[in-house]
């Protein structure tokens, strides 16, 4: 074997395997700079505010209209009704509070006395009554043993 | 991290991964809203915590590495393996959290802040990853891995105060408040979450210390293989000249 042959034979040319290299590194990049700007822009459109509160809903009831948004507040005790097509029950803050009436399954934690968000709108201009198609729960960082002996205050909250 | 040291914290590591997983399963209560569901606190929390743990030393290995008096080439090396633990992890937190949310918010994804800032962390470190394989020398890809980390890393902050600065559905943190307690956590079901931050902080801990080694010898393994090249390429030269 000549050195000629040597060289032909162990050291490939270094223009036959960079190309696609480069390519697949283009492509990479590419791919997460386009996953970058999907993800910045489904956070900016869909508003870093997830909802509004029910006080801020009712402050905002002109404005807002009959428009779709989330609203969060607590479950009242003992508002719960199921209907035919879902649920209806009463979201509190303080003392204000919003009449909603679901269409749709609730998850299997919906209860009383826990926050949840519902997507919907309302009624109309003139009610404050809000139809909703969708119920999250959103629970607290609070995590409570669960025991026979735990009970229920007047005002729902677990002892 | 000397060998001894290492495999110390992997079998201590082994033992709390252990022992959380059987108080978690076997005898931590359940809680009283979620049930059975809560029984990822003892997963999701801790991952999550070693996902900011580990973006945190790839950023601080980065600024020592981009700093001309302390720059080592060990610095990139641990800040190399730190992202690689930091994605695994932060992968794994958006596996458990879908997990997670959909017995109980009543759906696997959102797009709140504390979510979306969460994938955004996770496409950017992943990004860390692909920009180290373009092109260039040793010390250009370091340089240049070291800037995008610390660029990365302004998202982490985002991601924890997310929760504290914005209306969203997932909810407060539990532990890295800012008080820094576990008071709405209660009794054995605290102890437990802290023993398994202490458990996933020590299987970092040795992840990155084997991978980091892994780097070293990589690194130094590609050094001498070049030189052996080299000088291979030489005595063939030598031989042909010989031989003519």
């Amino acid at each position: 074997m000549t050195a000629t042959d040597s060289t032909t034979s162990t050291v490939p040319p270094p223009t036959r395997g960079a190309a696609p290299h480069r390519r697949r590194n283009i492509t990479a990049m590419v791919v997460i700079a386009g996953a970058v700007v999907f993800l910045l822009v489904k956070g900016i459109t869909g508003s870093l505010n997830f909802y509004e509160t029910v006080n801020e809903a009712l402050k905002q009831h002109a404005s807002l209209g009959t428009s779709t948004f989330r609203l969060e507040g607590l479950v009242k005790p003992g508002s719960i009704v199921a209907t035919a097509s879902g649920a209806s029950f009463t979201l509190v803050e303080g003392s204000h509070h919003i009449d909603v009436v679901n269409t749709g399954t609730p998850p299997q934690l919906f209860q009383g006395n826990i926050p949840v968000v519902v997507s919907g709108h309302f009624a109309s201009k003139q009610s404050t009554a809000f139809l909703s198609n969708q119920i999250l729960v959103k629970h607290s960082s609070t995590y409570i043993a669960d025991h026979p002996d735990r009970v229920k205050a007047s005002n729902g909250t677990v002892r | 991290m000397k060998r001894h040291r290492l495999t110390i914290t992997g079998w201590a590591a082994a033992v709390s991964l252990i022992a959380t997983a059987i108080l978690g399963i076997l005898i931590t209560p359940q809680d009283v809203t979620q049930k059975e569901y809560s029984r990822f606190l003892y997963l999701h929390p801790p991952m999550a915590w070693v996902a900011y743990l580990a973006f945190g030393v790839a950023a601080l290995s980065s600024v020592l590495y981009l700093w001309p008096r302390t720059r080592r080439e060990a610095f990139d090396h641990l800040a190399l393996a730190s992202v690689e633990a930091g994605v695994l992890f932060t992968g794994l937190v958006l596996v458990t959290g879908s997990m997670w949310a959909e017995p109980v918010w009543g759906t696997y994804w959102v797009w709140d802040a504390r979510l979306t800032a969460t994938a955004l962390m996770f496409v950017l470190f992943l990004g860390y990853l692909a920009f180290r394989r373009t092109g260039g020398t040793k010390q250009n890809i370091a340089r240049r891995s070291a800037i995008v980390a610390l660029i990365s890393f302004i998202d982490v902050p985002i991601v924890h105060f997310s929760v504290l600065w914005w209306n969203t559905l997932h909810q407060g943190p539990s532990v890295l408040t800012p008080g820094l307690s576990a008071q709405g956590v209660h009794g054995s079901m605290a102890w437990t979450m802290l023993l398994s931050f202490v458990a996933f902080t020590l299987l970092f801990c040795w992840m990155v210390g084997r991978r980091t080694a892994l780097e070293r010898l990589r690194a130094s393994a590609g050094g001498s293989e070049l030189q052996d090249a080299i000088a291979a390429r030489r005595a063939e030269g030598t031989s042909v000249e010989v031989g003519a």
